[in-house]
């Protein structure tokens, strides 16, 4: 049963590109999304002059240290004499500045969308860490100085508690990942590692370790969306956005349960029900659920109910979220083996879910015929959730 | 009641912070490169679109008009240098009178798109011809 909402539109994706994701890159903010969208242009079989709008996804500006970084990636994303947009939910902007290009063209006001998503995050010294110390409530949590890394753990070990989840089940994730990440042409961080591996490595804040985290990169992606009409013209293989939801937590974290991400199962029951999905674990072929740690993706796969509370890490050791399982999930390697630029590893997701979708995705390709995918990111202070639903 | 009238430090009532990384390090990218290389040899460089053959300066990896990647990169006429605007500087940021005012002009080169902000000297004015005296940046022009 399909959702009642008037859309004006239909809406296709019909192009992506994106850059290398490195540690640090020379090219300057600008040069990054100019690269990734015109490779998406390219693809697209589309000009600049052809692009009515273009939407620029990018996380907080003191990552690049550019203020009014919207405006300033307009330039080498194209949006010269264009409107142009910038949306930005912390971590989630990825996946939003897919959803902002579709109400940009389901609501009819455009035909032809550019969205673009970068971040550099390498120019901040000594770490960009120092930009997450400004998100807190200065009063309450900031006197503790407190860091993405120790949060996050605190939220690890709650949904440790919460279900008996050993250290040894949550680094398959890790494992899992750096190994897809092999297959991906634009991968920082590929390897073939092992759980001893995992938990041999450095303790950054106890039961994070260092192979537990994404990396800090550089890097930019670009999807071009148009509606249905203008999408058959170009191309015989549109994908088709079928569903999009977003959602906003309590930016209070402590007074969350930190076991269980609601915020996303929010995000997915809204673009489930767009989509006309009733049993996602049934439905959903393949997933790209937001990985910057390895206990994320667990507990975002329960979030968008594609498992049961706290019962992820059971179906990832028995091979269900592998390459060649029944839900493969973050084939591109996600941001852990990918690398996580924030705004631009949320596209990287969309854009690894098109590929599937296409079947263009060359060595990543999953074993299985897919029809549906999903793509998720997450961000904020634990707090916004964004889903988008494709199928080909 | 203002808030300013009460609380004094450790009355817990306010709390002081600073908000910055310690420093930034930017990249000047492949086309940045070409330019401030340029600039050591005392040369502007500019790049050239292969498509509708505009000419950037300062440098620039692709064009913003065609969108296409730029490899073109062209030495322009550091002689052919007008002023197109100006302004004088009296006070420095914290409102201390300067001994002697600041001239900032931009400028702009023939046939090129672009300009460049630098320090002024002489009988600036708008449209005037100026030389630049030196090639460390940023630059300093000189009109007669």
């Amino acid at each position: 049963m399909k959702v009642n909402i008037h859309l004006n539109k239909r809406v296709a994706i019909i192009g992506a590109g994106m850059t290398l994701f490195r540690r640090r890159l020379l090219e300057t903010p600008q040069e990054i999304a100019w690269e990734a969208s015109n490779k998406a242009l390219e693809e697209a079989g589309l000009e600049l002059k052809d692009i009515d709008c273009v939407v620029i996804g990018s996380a907080p500006d003191a990552f690049d240290g550019v203020h009014l970084k919207g405006e300033y990636l307009a330039h080498g994303s194209g949006g010269i004499k264009k409107p142009v947009s910038r949306v930005f939910v912390g971590g989630a902007t990825g996946v939003m500045t897919a959803i902002a290009g579709w109400y940009h063209v389901a609501s009819g006001l455009c035909q032809k969308v550019l969205a673009v998503a970068e971040e550099k995050m390498s120019p901040d010294r000594p770490h960009p860490q120092a930009v997450f110390r400004y998100i807190w409530d200065p009063i309450l949590e900031k006197p503790l100085n407190p860091n993405l890394i120790w949060i996050f753990a605190m939220e690890m070990h709650r949904y440790m508690a919460k279900y008996g989840i050993k250290k040894e089940e949550i680094a398959l994730v890790s494992v899992k990942n750096k190994r897809n990440a092999i297959n991906n042409p634009y991968a920082q961080l590929g390897a073939n590692i092992t759980v001893e591996d995992v938990l041999n490595s450095e303790v950054l804040v106890w039961p994070v370790q260092l192979l537990d985290v994404s990396p800090v990169s550089d890097g930019g992606a670009a999807i071009v969306m148009t509606s249905e009409d203008v999408a058959r013209r170009y191309t015989d293989t549109p994908i088709w956005v079928e569903g999009v939801g977003w959602t906003l937590d309590n930016t209070e974290w402590p007074g969350r349960d930190l076991a269980y991400p609601r915020y996303v199962e929010f995000a997915a029951r809204m673009a489930y029900k767009m989509a006309g999905i009733e049993r996602p674990d049934k439905e959903i072929d393949v997933v790209e659920p937001y990985d910057p740690f390895d206990y994320k993706e667990l507990h975002h796969l329960e979030g968008l109910l594609l498992a049961k509370k706290g019962e992820a890490p059971k179906l990832l050791k028995e091979g269900v979220f592998d390459i060649d399982g029944d839900i493969p999930s973050s084939p591109s390697g996600g941001l852990l083996g990918v690398g996580n630029p924030i705004a631009a590893a949320g596209l990287m997701k969309v854009i690894s879910i098109y590929w599937q979708l296409k079947g263009t995705a060359g060595k990543m390709q999953v074993k299985r015929p897919v029809h549906t995918g999903l793509a998720q990111a997450w961000g904020d202070l634990m707090q916004a959730g964004t889903v988008i639903v494709l199928r080909n | 009641m203002s808030w300013e009238k009460v609380g004094r430090d450790g009355k817990l009532l306010r709390w002081y912070d600073v908000m910055e990384v310690e420093k930034y390090e930017y990249t000047v990218g492949p086309a940045g490169e070409q330019f401030f290389n340029g600039l050591k040899q005392n040369k502007i460089i500019g790049s050239k679109c292969p498509k509708c053959g505009k000419v950037f300066v300062p440098a620039r990896l692709y064009c913003e008009e065609c969108f296409i990647k730029i490899e073109n990169y062209v030495e322009i006429d550091a002689n052919e240098v007008y002023v197109d605007s100006y302004t004088i500087i009296y006070k420095d940021d914290e409102g201390n009178k300067l001994q002697n005012p600041v001239y900032i002009a931009l400028i702009r080169f023939k046939n090129a798109k672009g300009g460049l902000l630098c320090y002024a000297d002489g009988n600036v004015r708008p449209g005037a011809k100026a030389k630049i005296v030196s090639f460390d940046w940023p630059l300093k022009v000189k009109v007669d």
